[in-house]
């Protein structure tokens, strides 16, 4: 049928020209609506009937699009007669939707749809007023007309399944009118302000872009990831995959699924499927928490699985590693597995898709494959007993490495014909040794490996979407349980880059020092940074689990940083450019020992000793010989608080190098706190300081996408901020000396500082963490 | 003293401050730099090796687990699979188990060759290995008698389904008896499901025969290139080898020339009207004649070359009808001998002939000599060299042989290529081999090149075939003359009381060609044979009509027993093949060696064999018949019990027989 004819028909149903339109670009659903249409066959319709076939075409599932005709024949015969009942018929076909051809129950179906049932305006008065007097007289009579009604309208429906919505509606504002009159002008106004609490500020710490992401999907994300994966995901049920969109039942699903639940017992089973050959980074950690995170919620099991099915650049360092930082953000894999494992029972399946003419071996060049539209396999059509010999060949090493390789007979979506399943590659495998010499692929194995650790939810991100048929085909075409492949947004971040290969450029040009260099955003990077895992963990479930891809600035990860180590990190005095001062007219005969909180908003989380000594340090920056205006530090005409200390001092004298002018040492007198004018300031200073070698990071990359050819023509090697790394002798107090290496601090007023590994027993190594505020690390 | 030791102390002050100096020279030419940069480059190259040696070790390592997987050293699967295949001929799969056993039982020696024969006396087939084996094991220090080590390989093989029993005989024969439930299985199967050939690896097989010259008669000689040709391909084919057959025509060359020029004087209106040519050889000859006597016409005949080959569309037209007459008479032979080739002449090469010089040329493959270009066959420029172009800028045989090899090898992507020409070119045929294996077109592991040459036919006075005239023998006549003398001894037999006309003209024509194509294919191809049609027609010995004649008695068997024997499934399902008699059992195991037979004639291209097997099997089929009662018959001539399970052994022999004889081009016919 032409377009316009379609059009036409659609606007028959009850759409306006424009949904017509665009429900026209919905192959789908035009398609359910076709179908439906055929079924009508251009009876007349009674009102509003078109409308909810519409409804039910664009809700149909293609699992049970089998059953389009039924629903069609009840809408007509006006037993679905409104959304709702549309909607459960649905409900209903999708459930028993696991067998291939399955016969539905009608009598089963009419009870679930309520078809048949009248509820009376009665019934309906009855209720409503049943629930205002429970539950809602008070909160109307105070609020009155500013209360919302709809609450009543769900509780009235909970109970009256089949009640008309709007029939509800006009009787619950009978009842309030009843029971509250007329409006008021009082009622007529908004709701005054002071009622609503205030919308909490926005932290401080939020940039631009984390609001462009908040106002895109202000409810996707959750605070921790407990939360997330208990409020905004909904996955499907273990056992429940037939319902799932796009999985494909067949005779076998029914009892292949009872098999499943009986093996896993219902419970959630995940993975987290990284390959060994490099090292793990931020996009990671999101994989790792919602794999991790979704089976703690739902008190399943997680699989820690190497896909190492590449033998090139697997190296022992990268599979520690991994397990390492799984491990640091804090969670314990159910079983760790490998792909390897399963290589004999991969190649067995590869042999029965090959006698089941399902997959053939191909002579095709990896070069003659590349691009668009690469021209057909000339073998793939060989006899079968000619492709079983020559896989047994390559296997056995008769056949060159590129000159064969195994294809399986199917499309993907994007149009990729006959993807590769195998391929010789004579290298030897960091856990099967000599044994093979074919190696499965990433489609080929991915799917099979997850069947066999009867994973429920095999979640994945959006680029492997174009992979969810050959997941299912193979799965199918070899009868074996067939897990549901949900995808998310990946998770990008800006200014960095996660390359294994362009990380390794930097660290060969001596830009970073190592995969964990503070400046990279790899997870070893990123705890040498000193970020503590919850922080991470709490920032991916900011992110949520939607489709969306997501990139987003370091700030945001910052913030949730800051955020953790606001009451994590205990304040320590540091100062970074120390400039000596004396005070000349000490107050005390001896140092003092000083107890200074290690959260002052916090005292009892305990105390550290620091000492007061005749001679302080304090930051170059805090004196000015000549101040701007608004500077509110130590001038010669202006005194200066130390912090913890209860001194004031004001300065008498500055001592200068002769030569260059530079300021030496200043001799300051103090005053008792208590008996001195106060201070515009108190600042950080140390007695008796050990010193500190303190690196302070600023971001590499000039530019937020350091790889896009359009932002930085010159590649990415050309875009590196010179100085995203100083190196300073800073002081601190002696309390600081028996930090641990990973020790975090907050510098009163610096930042967040954490223990580096280079540290030695008396040189202490610190990096900065992040600024006590966002704008802090920018010039 | 003191002076001397100032001087060596100066010495010393000297060779210090050059020291010094050419420290700071060699600081100064920065070293580290330097070394760091050989060092990467060094880095990069041994990587590369590295990685190069990683994979080289690793192959070996796998290609070491699949020889021993292979030879069952190790993988009982891979072993067990062998053993089970149906498909292996006999002697292969007798090979395979005492391969085995040989590897088993005497692991230093695993790569001794497995000897085998096949057997009449004692046991059906038989090993000879114990005595060479007890010889090495005595040079490796081992001292057993080849009758232990006949026995050890015994006790060493894996159970086969196909083997009875194993004796150890005389000084260390191994006898091997096959199983007779085996037998029973496999001749169930034959019934059940036909003749299925051997399991070898499948090629791409050109298969070049016949090629015959337009506007020359068809001779003997072509004829046992036709034969041979054609039978090789059904053998090829049968074994399910992707055959290409090829007619490499001779249309092409100076002679033309002469031709056109002479049909333009004799038939100037032939673009027109078809020129009646009734004698093509007459017309050749005619022509020749000018030729060679008027220097006029030979200058017209040169001209008329170079028109053609330069695609004049009027000498095209001449060429063509040249062409056609003389097809028509090729094809009335092919279709009489049941011949299926395509022709493919030497015109096709035309302009690859001028491709293959080009790449000749490109290779320095040529050499200028005397005018012309030659190519050497091997880079020791030794032997005949092949004239690729004549001084006067033409062609020659060898150059579109080498255009032809290149594209049987290049664009029709064959792995296999059979000559089917007479052995007076095996020298051609080995230059050019050579020359193609030279030039990089043939590739030795890839590719194989037979030439399957074939020795002369004698007459009966031993010299060569001709008429009593001298001329060379027309092939045409030839088959005339076997039909003339089949006739008569058909008559000769009161066949033509018996049979109705048409079961009289089958037969007539199954003797003749039948009978002229066997005697050509029993003898070793390689000698001369004498020609012969009261041989031929001779029913005793290995002839092709004692061969026709036990079909048609087999055929007769069921026909008499007054049953339907024509579905032979259905009776299987009710009678079952039993193997009592000597003789039962003898027919049978001959009949199992079909695919031996068929693997060793396909190995160098020799039909005789299967000549030799058919006529076997026609002996053993008479021993069997004279032995044991098919049908009994009381005396009265009433048939009083029909033996089924021997029936179904005569359907089986026959069903054996009708597919050799496809392949050697009898046609079985069931009445003569």
């Amino acid at each position: 049928m032409a377009g316009e004819d379609l059009i036409a028909k659609f606007q028959e149903l009850g759409m306006s020209e424009q949904k017509a339109k665009e429900t026209l670009k919905n192959a789908n659903v035009t398609k359910n609506l076709q179908l439906a249409l055929d079924e009508i066959k251009g009876a007349a319709l009674a009102d509003g009937v078109g409308m909810l076939i519409y409804h039910m075409a664009s809700k149909l599932k293609p699992q049970v699009a089998e059953h389009l005709p039924l629903l069609v024949r009840y809408i007509l015969e006006r037993k679905l007669d409104n959304t709702q009942r549309v909607d459960a018929a649905l409900d209903y076909i999708l459930k028993s939707g696991q067998k291939l051809k399955a016969s539905i129950n009608v009598e089963e179906l009419e009870k679930e749809c309520g078809v048949g049932v009248v509820v009376t305006p009665e019934e309906i008065e009855r209720h409503v007023q049943a629930k205002i007097k429970g539950s809602y007289k008070e909160a109307l009579l105070e609020q009155r007309y500013h209360f919302n009604a709809f609450k009543i309208l769900q509780d009235v429906r909970q109970e009256l399944k089949w009640a008309d919505a709007k029939s509800v509606k006009a009787a619950i504002d009978v009842e309030i009118f009843d029971l509250l009159g007329p409006k008021t002008e009082e009622d007529l106004k908004p709701p005054s302000k002071a009622n609503v609490p205030k919308p909490k500020p926005e932290t401080k710490a939020s940039s631009v872009a984390v609001a462009a992401v908040k106002e895109e999907t202000p409810s996707d994300g959750a605070s921790s990831i407990a939360e997330l994966m208990r409020t905004k995901v909904h996955f499907h049920k273990p056992g429940e995959n037939y319902k799932t969109d796009g999985y494909v039942v067949t005779q076998n699903t029914e009892r292949l699924l009872k098999e499943h639940l009986q093996k896993t017992g219902g419970q959630v089973h995940t993975r987290f499927p990284p390959e060994p050959n490099g090292i793990l980074h931020v996009g990671h950690a999101k994989a790792i928490n919602i794999n991790f995170g979704y089976a703690a919620a739902q008190n399943g099991v997680c699989y820690l699985r190497y896909d190492d099915t590449n033998p090139e650049k697997e190296e022992e360092k990268f599979f520690v590693a991994i397990k390492e930082m799984v491990e640091w953000l804090g969670y314990k894999p159910y079983k760790i597995t490998y792909s390897s494992d399963n290589f004999q029972q991969l190649y067995e399946w590869a042999v029965v898709l090959i006698r089941e003419g399902l997959a053939y071996v191909c002579h095709q060049k990896a070069e003659e494959l590349k691009g668009f539209n690469p021209p057909p396999s000339p073998w793939r059509e060989r006899p079968i007993e000619e492709s079983l010999q020559l896989f047994e060949d390559m296997k056995r090493g008769k056949i060159d490495e590129g000159a064969a390789t195994l294809r399986l007979k199917l499309t993907l979506e994007e149009g990729k014909v006959d993807p590769v399943a195998y391929r010789i590659k004579f290298i030897p495998h960091h856990r099967t040794k000599s044994a093979w010499c074919i190696y499965p692929t990433y489609d080929y194995t991915h799917c099979l490996c997850d069947s066999i650790e009867q994973i429920t939810h095999s979640l994945c991100t959006k680029e492997f979407q174009s992979r969810r048929s050959s997941y299912y085909w193979l799965c199918n075409a070899l009868n074996i349980y067939c897990p549901v492949q949900w995808e998310y947004g990946r998770l990008n971040m800006n200014y960095a880059l996660v390359s294994k290969r362009k990380i390794a450029k930097l660290i060969t040009e001596r830009i970073v020092h190592d995969w964990d260099d503070p400046r990279l955003f790899t997870l070893t990077a990123l705890r040498r940074r000193g970020f503590p895992p919850e922080a991470i963990n709490n920032f991916c479930a900011q992110m949520g689990v939607t489709g969306a891809q997501i990139a987003v600035d370091p700030a945001m990860l910052e913030a949730a940083v800051r955020d953790v180590l606001n009451v994590t990190a205990p304040r320590r005095l540091v100062v970074l450019e120390p400039l000596k001062v004396t005070i000349s007219n000490f107050p005390y005969a001896a140092p003092l020992a000083l107890d200074v909180p290690d959260f002052p908003q916090n005292p009892q989380q305990g105390n550290h000793k620091i000492v007061l000594d005749k001679t302080i340090y304090i930051e170059r920056s805090d004196f000015s010989q000549n101040p701007d205006k608004g500077y509110r530090r130590l001038t010669p005409k202006q005194s200066l608080g130390l912090r913890h200390a209860g001194l004031v001092i004001s300065l008498e004298k500055v001592i200068q190098d002769p030569a260059t002018g530079e300021i030496l040492e200043l001799i300051c007198t103090s005053q008792l706190a208590e008996q001195a004018e106060k201070p515009k300031a108190f600042v950080q200073w140390v007695s008796q300081p050990v010193k500190l070698e303190v690196r302070l990071y600023e971001q590499l990359f000039k530019h937020k996408n350091p790889e896009d050819p359009n932002e930085v023509p010159g590649g990415f090697l050309s875009d590196i901020n010179e100085q995203s790394v100083s190196i300073v002798q800073a002081y601190a107090d002696q309390a600081i000396s028996k930090a641990k290496v990973y020790d975090k601090f907050q510098f009163e007023r610096i930042g967040f500082f954490s223990v580096d590994p280079d540290s030695k027993e008396q040189q202490l190594v610190f990096n900065r963490t992040v600024g006590l505020k966002e704008d802090s690390g920018k010039k | 003293m003191s002076e001397q030791l100032s001087v060596e102390l100066n010495k010393l002050a000297e060779l210090e401050r050059v020291t010094v100096e050419l420290a700071a020279q060699v600081q100064a030419a920065n070293p580290h730099r330097n070394a760091a940069d050989v060092q990467v480059l060094q880095d990069d190259e041994l990587i590369k090796l590295q990685t190069e040696n990683t994979k080289l070790k690793h192959r070996l390592a796998i290609l070491n687990q699949a020889i021993s997987d292979e030879s069952g050293k190790g993988g009982s699967t891979a072993r067990s699979f062998s053993l089970n295949d149906d498909s292996l001929s006999i002697i292969e799969h007798l090979r395979s188990v005492l391969a085995i056993a040989i590897t088993t039982a005497f692991p230093q020696l695993s790569h001794t060759p497995v000897l085998l024969t096949p057997s009449i006396k004692f046991g059906d087939y038989q090993c000879n290995n114990a005595m060479a084996l007890a010889k090495k094991l005595k040079d490796i220090g081992i001292g057993k008698s080849p009758r232990d080590v006949a026995t050890e390989l015994i006790n060493s093989c894996p159970v086969s389904p196909r083997i009875g029993k194993l004796e150890v005989a005389g000084p260390g024969f191994i006898n091997i008896f096959l199983n007779k439930d085996y037998g029973v299985r496999a001749i169930t199967d034959l019934l059940r499901n036909g003749v299925k050939p051997p399991k070898v690896p499948k090629k791409r097989v050109l298969v070049d025969f016949s090629s015959p010259n337009i506007a020359k008669q068809m001779h003997v000689g072509h004829l046992r290139s036709t034969i041979i040709g054609e039978s090789i391909c059904r053998l090829l084919e049968f074994l399910q080898h992707d055959v290409i057959r090829i007619n490499h025509l001779g249309d092409w060359g100076t002679q033309f020339g002469m031709l056109i020029a002479h049909l333009e004087d004799r038939f100037p209106n032939f673009l027109n009207e078809s020129p009646p040519i009734g004698d093509l050889q007459a017309f050749y000859k005619e022509s020749k004649k000018r030729f060679d006597e008027d220097e006029v016409f030979k200058k017209r005949a040169y001209n008329a070359v170079v028109a053609l080959q330069g695609g004049d569309p009027n000498s095209i037209k001449a060429w063509q009808l040249i062409c056609d007459v003389s097809r028509k008479e090729f094809k009335t032979i092919y279709d009489r001998l049941e011949i299926n080739v395509k022709e493919r002449g030497e015109s096709f090469y035309q302009s690859r002939m001028l491709t293959v010089v080009d790449f000749l040329r490109k290779q320095n493959m040529l050499e200028v000599d005397d005018g012309r270009e030659i190519m050497w066959p091997d880079e020791s420029k030794t032997g005949i060299p092949l004239t690729i172009v004549k001084s006067d800028g033409g062609f020659t045989y060898d150059t579109s042989d080498m255009a032809a090899i290149r594209h049987r090898i290049e664009e029709e992507l064959c792995d296999w290529l059979v000559y089917v020409v007479d052995s007076g070119q095996s020298t051609h045929f080995a230059t050019i081999f050579k020359a193609a294996k030279r030039c990089g077109i043939f590739q030795p592991k890839v590719h194989r090149a037979d030439h399957v040459q074939f020795g002369v036919v004698l007459g009966e006075d031993g010299k060569k075939f001709k008429t009593r005239s001298g001329d060379t023998v027309k092939l045409a006549d030839l088959l005339d003359e076997g039909m003339k003398r089949s006739l008569e001894q058909l008559r000769s037999r009161g066949r033509d009381q018996v049979l109705t006309p048409q079961e009289l003209l089958d037969a007539q024509e199954a003797v003749a060609y039948g009978c002229i194509k066997y005697t050509d294919l029993c003898h070793n191809r390689i000698s001369d044979y004498v020609f012969s049609f009261d041989k031929m027609l001779d029913d005793r010995g290995n002839t092709a009509v004692y061969l026709l004649y036990t079909y048609t008695r087999i055929c007769s068997i069921a026909r008499n027993s007054g049953e339907d024997f024509s579905n032979l499934s259905k009776i299987l399902e009710t009678i079952d093949i039993t193997l009592t008699h000597d003789k039962e059992w003898k027919l049978v195991s001959t009949l199992l060696k079909l695919h031996d037979v068929l693997v060793k004639c396909s190995r160098d291209l020799f039909l005789h064999f299967l000549c030799e097997f058919c006529y076997e099997v026609c002996t053993a089929f008479a021993e069997f018949y004279d032995s044991c009662y098919c049908i009994e018959k009381n005396k009265a001539g009433q048939i009083v019990k029909v033996n089924h399970s021997r029936i179904l052994l005569c359907e089986a022999t026959a069903i054996v027989l009708r597919q050799c004889f496809y392949i050697l081009g009898l046609k079985p016919i069931t009445k003569i």
